[in-house]
């Protein structure tokens, strides 16, 4: 179950990258620098309760906050207002092989990758060969990540961001990649997560998908929550409107 | 209470903690012909070079005891907390990717590189004991109170690393920065020289730096077969304690921001 209560996020453009030794003291001497005072609201008090085993799908615009709310709910960001209650341990799909180190073999990657995620030890030897079949790449296993090609990468990422059964899985268009044949078993996987009572969080720019596996779909906008409801009544307006611009 | 957390923490992340080592050790020498080895070798090559250096051409020494022990006991101690330090700050920058995506407490970065180049200290302890051998240097029970100096340059490595990773996070120019306090921060402590060369009136100055005092702790047992005073057990352990509270504090105090600057 999660509960996301009055959530704010706030980001300061102004601030950026570009903050160094140089801006500091030119900040230090122009009494108030405006430009560093950009403000902008990525999520605006957004309330949601989502209970066990429900599976949301969040569509929106590219920039209307879907990936924020999903990190903040992750944890990876902490709301600038607000609060998020989470039960459950929570298996993140963010965006897959972020951990990987390319100079290790996709062996000793399953065990940094685990690690990352929170795996034991014991339980990563334990599905270590459960991984390596799901994800094909049984010649590939001693072989150096930074020689596979990206959908192998993902591949194995995949298989080992799904090895646990978590009571919340965040997935952020994750699945759209491999090859058709894993496409399909990648959704195979995450339906039988979902039929187990998984709870899910769901981004996804493809509609069909969300038609499918979601049974209440969020429609953000700017930062807000602009609809929530029966997913083809949702993805009918968000598709008209969509369509309208 | 906040100390628990971190045990607890610590306790569930124990294993991540040994992948980012063992991470380390395997990027390190991967592709190298020699491997390991190398964490003995390195230190015992670069050792000689600046013992040659300078017993023989600048002609340094010690009185009344041997001046390569003097020289290498400190040049192993400030190796380690020159790199130790060095990676720590970049360890949460070179993270981003990561703390971007999934939710890893994030003073485990700054920590794995103080162990993984702890280990390699321990490592370049051989060397060292090799050339005490060497040297005919005696050996004493006090070696066993060795230990006490390594843990406090530690938590003081520690303490400053935290408290670098967090600044250079907002201002990337702490590494360039930092290269050049570390190039001044090797010259104001007695590892070549000793302090006694230095005048009276500037020595007071020159026992303000923690790392003198980890030395010197080390240098009275292994070279003057002497207990250290109770006052340098008091400031070894006073020193890195209080260093590594201010590095928690500023860590966590910042740590949620690390986000806005990636």
């Amino acid at each position: 179950m999660i509960k996301i209560n009055n959530v704010s996020m706030r980001f300061n453009l102004g601030i950026e990258k570009n903050f160094s030794l140089k801006l500091f003291f030119i900040n230090l001497f122009k009494h108030k620098n405006k430009e560093s005072k950009k403000e902008f609201w990525a999520l605006k008090d957004i309330n949601l309760e989502v209970n066990k085993g429900e599976v949301v799908g969040f569509v929106g615009c590219n920039g209307a906050g879907k990936s924020t709310l999903l990190k903040v709910v992750a944890g990876v960001m902490k709301p600038t207002k607000g609060t998020v209650e989470r039960y459950g341990n929570i298996c993140p799909m963010i965006e897959l092989g972020a951990g990987f180190d390319m100079d290790l073999t996709a062996k000793e990657n399953i065990y940094l990758n685990g690690a990352i995620l929170g795996y034991s030890k014991d339980f990563i030897n334990q599905k270590m060969d459960e991984i390596i079949e799901f994800s094909e790449l049984k010649d590939f296993i001693n072989v150096p990540v930074k020689n596979f090609s990206s959908g192998m990468v993902t591949r194995l990422a995949f298989s080992i961001a799904t090895i646990v059964e978590p009571e919340i899985l965040i997935v952020d268009e994750v699945l759209s990649v491999g090859d058709i044949a894993f496409k399909q078993k990648s959704e195979k996987k995450m339906k039988n997560m979902i039929s187990k009572g998984t709870t899910v969080l769901f981004v996804s720019h493809d509609i069909t998908q969300i038609r499918e596996l979601c049974n209440t779909v969020v429609w953000l906008e700017n930062g807000s929550i602009k609809m929530v409801g029966d997913p083809n009544d949702i993805c009918d307006k968000y598709e008209e409107q969509m369509l309208r611009q | 209470m906040y100390i628990k957390n971190i045990c607890l923490s610590l306790k569930k992340y124990r294993f991540l903690l040994n992948q980012l080592i063992s991470r380390d050790f395997k990027v390190k020498y991967k592709r190298s012909f020699l491997g390991v080895l190398w964490s003995l070798l390195y230190p015992l090559l670069t050792m000689t070079v600046m013992a040659l250096v300078f017993s023989n051409i600048f002609k340094f020494s010690t009185p009344g005891v041997n001046y390569l022990v003097y020289l290498l006991t400190g040049l192993v101690m400030f190796n380690y907390f020159s790199e130790a330090s060095n990676l720590a700050m970049s360890s949460v920058v070179a993270n981003f990717s990561l703390i971007n995506k999934i939710y890893i407490p994030k003073y485990i970065f700054p920590i794995s590189k103080c162990l993984f180049v702890g280990i390699n200290f321990l490592l370049t302890l051989i060397p060292l004991y090799l050339i005490i051998f060497i040297t005919g240097t005696p050996l004493n029970i006090y070696h066993l109170l060795l230990p006490y100096a390594f843990i406090c340059l530690f938590v003081f490595t520690m303490g400053v690393g935290l408290i670098l990773s967090a600044i250079s996070v907002f201002l990337r120019d702490m590494f360039y920065i930092y290269g050049i306090i570390m190039t001044l921060w090797m010259y104001i402590t007695p590892i070549m020289y000793d302090i006694s060369m230095i005048s009276q009136e500037l020595q007071v100055y020159f026992k303000l730096n923690p790392l003198y005092h980890y030395i010197d702790f080390a240098r009275t047992i292994i070279l003057y077969n002497k207990i250290p005073s109770p006052f340098a057990f008091a400031v070894c352990a006073g020193t890195a304690i209080i260093t590594l509270i201010i590095g928690v504090l500023v860590f966590k105090k910042n740590q949620d921001k690390f986000i806005y600057y990636i």
